[in-house]
């Protein structure tokens, strides 16, 4: 699985869990997510626990981050990461 | 990940620095912060200058030694040494290369070593001053630096490392926002330079608007607990009350403003919290970046330990976690600070609150969701009316949260509902004015606004040119502030909106902090520790050893009565603020024989420390001088010598004046002259209130039946007191000024009231009328000094910035105003 698949498959699961009635398009690869509050502190733990779930992947809480969690291509980066 | 740098732009580095010429000159206009704040800024703008022309790799060393030369500007050679040598020991334990565990240890050890250095238990050859800057770089800082590190892949940049902590803003800010080591690298120049700096200037102007309605809110708006009359004010009491953290908000757009300029694209420290429409949405909206060192060091971690026990209980134990983390750290930053540990019921009635409430929140949430947007949406009316609503609750009780929190005493908490009860005060008004107000713009605001969408073109991506409409919004504002800091533009506005201009172009106390500032000198002022509180400010630029700090040196001793305290004879001792030596009589004087000579005239003069000539020498007070000038130049022919007796004492209050008058007269004076200030109502007020809470007697029987009438006694706050008070002070002022005429008139001796002008002029210039009017009925001659500081400005009349007494030119300048008063009553005195 590329990073685009799981970007596309993480941008999904954002969109319907937590910006229901948002356009897609309005979600894009440098939205960013933590700085401007999309993925707050709940959100972000519920993205942590999809994640985790959906790709069989262990983050820890230093990677709870901006770096790794602001924008789709990031979060697409540290999944791929994690699964090497 | 930083962009490859994006070149000079000779038209854009011209715009850059004519908005920052215009902001140095309105930082200048209005005397934002201190005078150090203004030389740092013109070397942060000049080191701008110098830092856009070099290429990226040099950016980053020059902005490390911007930094150390702000430090030396600030602190001079030595004191920037130890500074910096105690920061760069601290900086090496985090570097060495041993186990997190060690490194820690040796922290504490250090940290523990520094504490004692902090508390005075240890001396050095270095300013207290250090203390509180030194504080603000490394105590939280050293926490996410050392967690960062640790997680850290590849080297750590020296550069980066010195950059972080000796960030050039924190020498002027001890109040400064928690930055994140990760984000201060990552965000350094991740987009388009000319971007960065542009929302770096319109940052810092935010900031400088901020505490320019700051100064409106203080001056204006604010009230004492005890002029809470009605619901009216009681909103605007918690309303301004709150609105004071304008000043932690404009810091910090101006600290990260400025960080803009050398490339930190940092993130905004908050986001419209007025505007908050729950208390977890206040909790990330009012200081982001707390926010963000709580949930990286604390809240994560714990949660992470947690989550295999249910997330509810995972998110319930780290929640608490990070509330109570944060009234600790909270103590322990007053401990950099102000060199005490602050841990009051206040603190934890306050965070322990909004941690219920926030709990609450996010429970909620976890079980409903929280709507979010990203700008497409559309929210109906309902949703906008709903929010509306929700934000104008969230706010009301914020401010009465922040009520407790700021609040001297549970007592004086409560004692601002009194107006609840049966009695009214006869200027309450009924009509909720401030009430509807505020809710309305609330309301509107947050219907409208309250939910901005994101900015998808912001980020690391952002390459366009940067978006004109907000630039010159900005040149605008700039333009507009500039221009209203000039005398010559806002004489030729309405005499209202000149005198509002000119209101906040200075920063001074407000009436509220003036009067807690005065009551300092009498009382163990334990409360100067609100970080919106323009007072601790004075109190952190004092000398530890300070004039004042003679009174705890032996010069006063307690009487046991309703005196409360006198100086003690014959005390004798070298300051460096000149000799301090107090007669056999117990007056800081010549020393004189009881009775006067033949041929003498003698005079006695009451006050307090104005009076007493606090600050400057014996022979420098307006006292000696007139004393001086009298035996010089005699104003009459039947007497061939002058004798004033300066029976003044620092801190006493008009009430304590009776006594002295007993003590006066048995020195047969001819004249009594009575220096009275400003407010001496409610002086009498205070002290009559002070006294009975401390068990002092009270002697006099009208003061034991004022006491009945306004239902006061020993177990009776301040704040109640005065308020109970507040109907009688002038009768009482009445029966004060009767009592000393009278007994001055009693043994032929003629009293004068003389009123002393402070330096600060106008601050309370309606009480001289009304003061003035009861002296002369009360059978004293009125003699006014207003207008004896006329025409100097006020830093040339007092001691220092953080003491209002005259010093030498302003007693010199007195002793002529009353020389020329009394030429003008010879038959009167002589």
């Amino acid at each position: 699985m590329d990073t685009e698949t799981i970007k596309q498959q993480v941008k999904s699961y954002i969109l319907r869990e937590f910006l229901p009635g948002e356009s897609p398009t309005a979600l894009t690869d440098t939205t960013e997510l933590v700085t401007h509050g999309v993925l707050d502190s709940l959100a972000t733990l519920k993205l942590v626990t999809f994640l985790e779930e959906e790709y069989g992947i262990s983050l820890e809480a230093h990677e709870v981050d901006a770096e790794h969690l602001n924008t789709l291509p990031a979060i697409a980066a540290l999944v791929f990461s994690k699964r090497k | 990940m930083n962009r490859e740098d994006s070149g000079v732009h000779p038209g854009k580095f011209v715009a850059l620095g004519l908005q920052l010429g215009l902001l140095l000159l309105v930082i200048r206009q209005f005397q934002i912060e201190s005078s150090a704040f203004l030389r740092l800024s013109l070397l942060a703008f000049a080191g701008f200058a110098v830092h856009y022309f070099l290429p990226l790799r040099f950016r980053l060393p020059l902005f490390v030694l911007l930094s150390l030369a702000g430090i030396l500007l600030v602190f001079g050679f030595a004191n920037s040494a130890w500074l910096v040598g105690f920061g760069l020991l601290l900086i090496a334990i985090c570097r060495l290369p041993i186990a997190l565990r060690l490194r820690v240890l040796l922290l504490l050890v250090a940290g523990g070593g520094l504490a004692a250095l902090r508390s005075g238990w240890l001396e050095g050859p270095w300013s207290a001053a250090i203390w509180p800057i030194l504080g603000s770089m490394f105590m939280f800082r050293i926490l996410v630096y050392l967690y960062d590190i640790e997680h850290e892949k590849g080297p750590t940049s020296t550069w980066r490392t010195l950059a972080y902590f000796f960030m050039l803003p924190n020498v002027c800010f001890p109040l400064f926002p928690v930055v994140d080591y990760k984000t201060f690298g990552r965000t350094h120049y991740d987009a388009d330079r000319h971007r960065i700096y542009q929302t770096g200037i319109e940052w810092m102007v935010r900031g400088v608007v901020h505490l320019v309605l700051y100064r409106v809110v203080y001056y204006h708006l604010t009230l004492a607990p005890s002029d809470v009359i009605d619901p009216d004010s009681l909103v605007r009491f918690l309303v301004s009350n709150f609105l004071l953290y304008l000043r932690i908000s404009g810091h910090f757009h101006i600290i990260v403003g400025m960080l803009h300029l050398f490339g930190f694209n940092l993130p905004e420290t908050n986001r419209l919290y007025c505007l908050s429409s729950s208390f977890t949405d206040f909790w990330r909206r009012i200081n982001i970046y707390w926010k963000d060192f709580m949930m990286k060091v604390f809240y994560y971690p714990m949660y992470f330990r947690l989550r295999k026990s249910g997330p509810t209980r995972a998110l319930v134990v780290s929640t608490l976690l990070v509330f109570g983390v944060t009234w600790l750290l909270h103590s322990y930053q007053w401990f950099w600070l102000r060199g005490s540990v602050p841990l009051t019921w206040q603190d934890g009635v306050f965070w322990g609150t909004l941690a219920a409430l926030v709990l609450f929140n996010s429970l909620r949430e976890l079980k409903h969701g929280r709507q979010r947007s990203l700008g497409t949406t559309t929210f109906s009316v309902a949703q906008r009316l709903s929010r509306g609503l929700a934000t104008v609750g969230v706010f009301l009780f914020i401010c009465l949260l922040w009520s407790v929190w700021t609040s001297q005493s549970f007592s004086a908490w409560f004692s601002m509902w009194d107006f609840l009860g049966p009695s009214r005060a006869a200027q309450a008004r009924l009509f909720p004015g401030y009430f509807i107000g505020v809710s309305l713009v609330l309301f509107a605001s947050a219907a409208l606004y309250g939910r901005l969408p994101v900015r998808s073109e912001e980020g690391p991506a952002a390459s366009g040119p940067v978006p004109l409409r907000p630039a010159l919004g900005t040149l605008a504002v700039l333009v507009a502030l500039a221009a209203a800091g000039i005398p010559a533009v806002y004489k030729r506005l309405p005499t209202s909106a000149a005198n509002a201009i000119l209101s906040v172009r200075k920063a001074h106390l407000s009436r509220a902090d003036t009067a807690a500032f005065e009551r300092g000198y009498y009382e163990n002022l334990t409360r100067v520790d609100r970080f919106n509180s323009q007072l601790w400010e004075i109190y952190m630029r004092r000398p530890v050893f300070h004039w004042l700090s003679v009174e705890s040196g032996g010069l006063v001793r307690l009487t046991g009565d309703f005196l409360e305290k006198e100086m003690v004879p014959g005390f004798n001792t070298e300051t460096p603020f000149g000799t301090i030596s107090v007669n056999r009589w117990g007056m800081r004087d010549l020393d004189y024989e009881r009775l006067p000579e033949p041929g003498t005239y003698r005079m006695a003069f009451l006050g307090a420390s104005s009076v007493l000539g606090w600050g400057v020498e014996q022979h420098e007070n307006f006292e000696s001088l007139l004393e001086a000038k009298l035996n010089a130049t005699p104003l009459d022919s039947t007497h061939d010598r002058y004798e004033i007796l300066n029976m003044a004492v620092a801190g006493y209050f008009p009430l304590q004046q009776l006594l002295v008058v007993d003590k006066a007269l048995t020195f047969e004076p001819q004249a009594l002259l009575y220096f009275a200030t400003d407010r001496e109502a409610l002086r009498s007020t205070w002290y009559l209130s002070a006294a009975l809470r401390a068990g002092r007697p009270i002697p006099y029987d009208y003061l034991q039946k004022l006491i009945g009438r306004a239902r006061i006694d020993t177990a009776t706050d301040e704040t109640t007191a005065i308020k109970r008070l507040e109907p009688f002070k002038d009768e009482l002022l009445d029966w004060l000024y009767q009592s000393i005429a009278a007994r001055c008139r009693g043994q032929g001796v003629q009293p004068a009231w003389v009123f002393l002008p402070s330096i600060r002029e106008g601050r309370w210039a309606e009480d001289l009328a009304r003061q003035s009017q009861q002296a002369e009925a009360a059978g004293f001659l009125v003699l006014d000094l207003s207008g004896a500081f006329d025409g100097h400005a006020v830093d040339a009349l007092r001691l220092a910035e953080w003491d209002n007494h005259p010093n030498a030119l302003g007693h010199r300048l007195v002793a002529e105003r009353l020389f020329a008063m009394l030429q003008q009553h010879p038959q009167a005195f002589f």
